[in-house]
């Protein structure tokens, strides 16, 4: 039978990555290309209004260029850390049982780990949009579950005498 | 193996379904990290190269207030990234349906499917997998040529419809669990013991895992946030030095100096992550590769060396620049040769698995 840590780390992994899966599918048509050619004209204004010795219109283009550069790269982050973390979690998910830690220990930090890998990506995509502080809150509060999480996981591999099995 | 070969509900290769999550699988890994071997020696340094010379050549155009000019220069840039980014996103997604494809192949057992609807659902899962890196590799050729839409292409439309598949098989992948679960289905563990080279290769790839998570983590807090408004900067001071007839070039140094050290820290950053992945995925898999003890420990060696000079011969860019470059090439072929042998070890096991089911 798998124990309840195992279950809970290879769910929510295979969950993240169906989630994340079809943000891909929903963002490559609706969002990312129309970002990338707003990104392009936004820098290419910059330099042409520049031309036209409008450095204002100029500065105001390019700062419009670094919000969307800015949107297009957390957007990118948040798609691919779901799916990292989604990877992470599955992997974790079938060597948990064998962590050299109490039953409860390893159900804690399987639940850390999962609510973790969820939090952060999440941080970072609320910082897309007007909630940019809770945003940040969210991300790093999921940065330090994930990295209190697989430290200890790390480190009940490696005292861990059975491995697996 | 003699145990492992009379377990027939754990063996993740005792099925089609799990064969074909499992080669699929690894064939996507090494396709991709080929791809990504190819790339970085010949696309990526040209590539960042022309587009450094176009734009300082539209820098060049703005004294003379010359927009359609600018404007073409931008065009050409925007191809350039285009070729770059899709090879990017073609490299990182085969290897990472890839992972995924060999970790369904070890959780078949508890998946809550028919057989039969297994072996369908699996290749569903590998022919779009497959094909999803492939038309993202072609958007760049494929353009908008006979499109039905005017802002993408049909390489773009065929991305889309497959990656939806794919999405769609993890999600029935998810119900099979949850269904398995609910049903208190019986299975012994997953993963049988490792033997010393699966147990070089889980710690090799938690220790890489927990330094990647660490470098991510030090990366945003320290390094990203406070160099952001670096880009805009620069750019600023590009169009108004230009603008006023004065020279660009300190200013193009900063702005290729800057793309360089964010590139290289995320490549570091992406890298180490996705090779620690790599040694903890073929750590499960080392009771089903079919070698003597000896050269499993040997290819287990070679992996995990080559998985950790990667990432360090990228980070090494900074100091070496294209030598380094090179190392970490040549780090990511013999990471790929360790992994073709432990896939030739997994074919070789089918195949006494299949002898011995017979008789």
């Amino acid at each position: 039978m798998m124990n309840r840590e195992n279950r809970i780390l290879i769910l929510s992994g295979v969950g993240l990555l169906a989630l994340t899966m079809f943000f891909g599918f929903w963002y490559a048509i609706f969002d990312e290309h129309q970002t990338l050619n707003a990104m392009g004209f936004a820098l290419a204004t910059g330099f042409m209004e520049a031309a036209g010795s409008n450095l204002n219109g100029a500065y105001e283009a390019l700062d419009q260029y670094g919000a969307l550069s800015r949107e297009y790269r957390q957007e990118i982050h948040f798609h691919g850390h779901f799916a990292f973390l989604g990877l992470t979690a599955i992997l974790f998910g079938l060597v948990a049982h064998t962590l050299a830690y109490g039953e409860r220990t390893r159900v804690g930090l399987a639940s850390l780990l999962a609510v973790s890998a969820f939090l952060f990506p999440f941080g970072v995509f609320l910082q897309i949009g007007s909630l940019q502080g809770l945003g940040k809150i969210v991300a790093v509060l999921g940065t330090i579950g994930l990295v209190v999480s697989i430290l200890f996981i790390v480190v009940g591999i490696m005292r861990s005498e059975e491995t697996t099995g | 193996m003699t145990s492992i070969l009379a377990d027939t509900t754990t063996d993740f290769l005792s099925t089609r379904a799990s064969r074909l999550f499992a080669f699929g699988g690894i064939f996507l890994i090494v396709a991709g990290m080929l791809l990504g071997d190819v790339f970085a020696i010949f696309i990526l340094h040209p590539n960042n190269a022309r587009i450094g010379e176009t734009m300082y050549a539209a820098a060049m155009a703005i004294p003379s207030g010359d927009a359609d000019t600018i404007l073409g220069y931008f065009q050409a840039i925007g191809g350039f990234l285009e070729n770059r980014g899709t090879k990017v996103a073609a490299h990182t997604h085969a290897i990472a349906i890839g992972y995924l494809a060999v970790m369904f192949a070890i959780l078949q057992p508890v998946i809550g499917w028919s057989a039969e609807a297994k072996v369908r659902l699996a290749w569903t899962f590998v022919l779009s997998a497959t094909l999803l890196p492939f038309a993202i590799f072609t958007i760049h050729y494929a353009g908008l040529a006979f499109s039905p839409l005017s802002y993408i292409g049909w390489a773009s439309i065929v991305a889309d419809i497959v990656g939806l598949l794919v999405a769609i098989v993890v999600t029935l992948q998810l119900v099979g669990l949850w269904r398995h679960f609910r049903s208190g289905g019986a299975a012994g563990p997953l993963v049988p013991a490792l033997g010393a080279p699966g147990r070089l290769l889980l710690a090799g790839g938690s220790l890489l895992l927990l330094a990647g998570f660490f470098y991510g983590a030090g990366y945003a807090a320290y390094i990203e946030y406070r160099l952001h408004p670096g880009e805009v900067e620069i750019l600023r001071n590009i169009v108004s030095n230009a603008a006023a007839g004065q020279s660009v070039d300190a200013d193009f140094g900063a702005f290729g100096g800057l793309l360089a050290f964010q590139g290289i820290h995320r490549a570091t950053h992406a890298h180490v992550n996705t090779m620690g992945l790599l040694l903890l995925l073929f750590a499960l898999v080392q009771p089903y590769v079919f070698l003597s003890e000896l050269w499993k420990k040997r290819w287990a060696r070679v992996l995990v060396i080559a998985s950790f000079a990667l990432p360090i011969c990228i980070v090494l860019e900074f100091r070496f620049g294209l030598i380094a470059g090179g190392a970490a090439d040549i780090s990511g072929g013999i990471a790929i040769a360790a992994i073709l042998a432990f896939l030739f070890g997994l074919v070789r096991h089918t195949g006494v698995r299949d002898d011995a089911a017979k008789q």
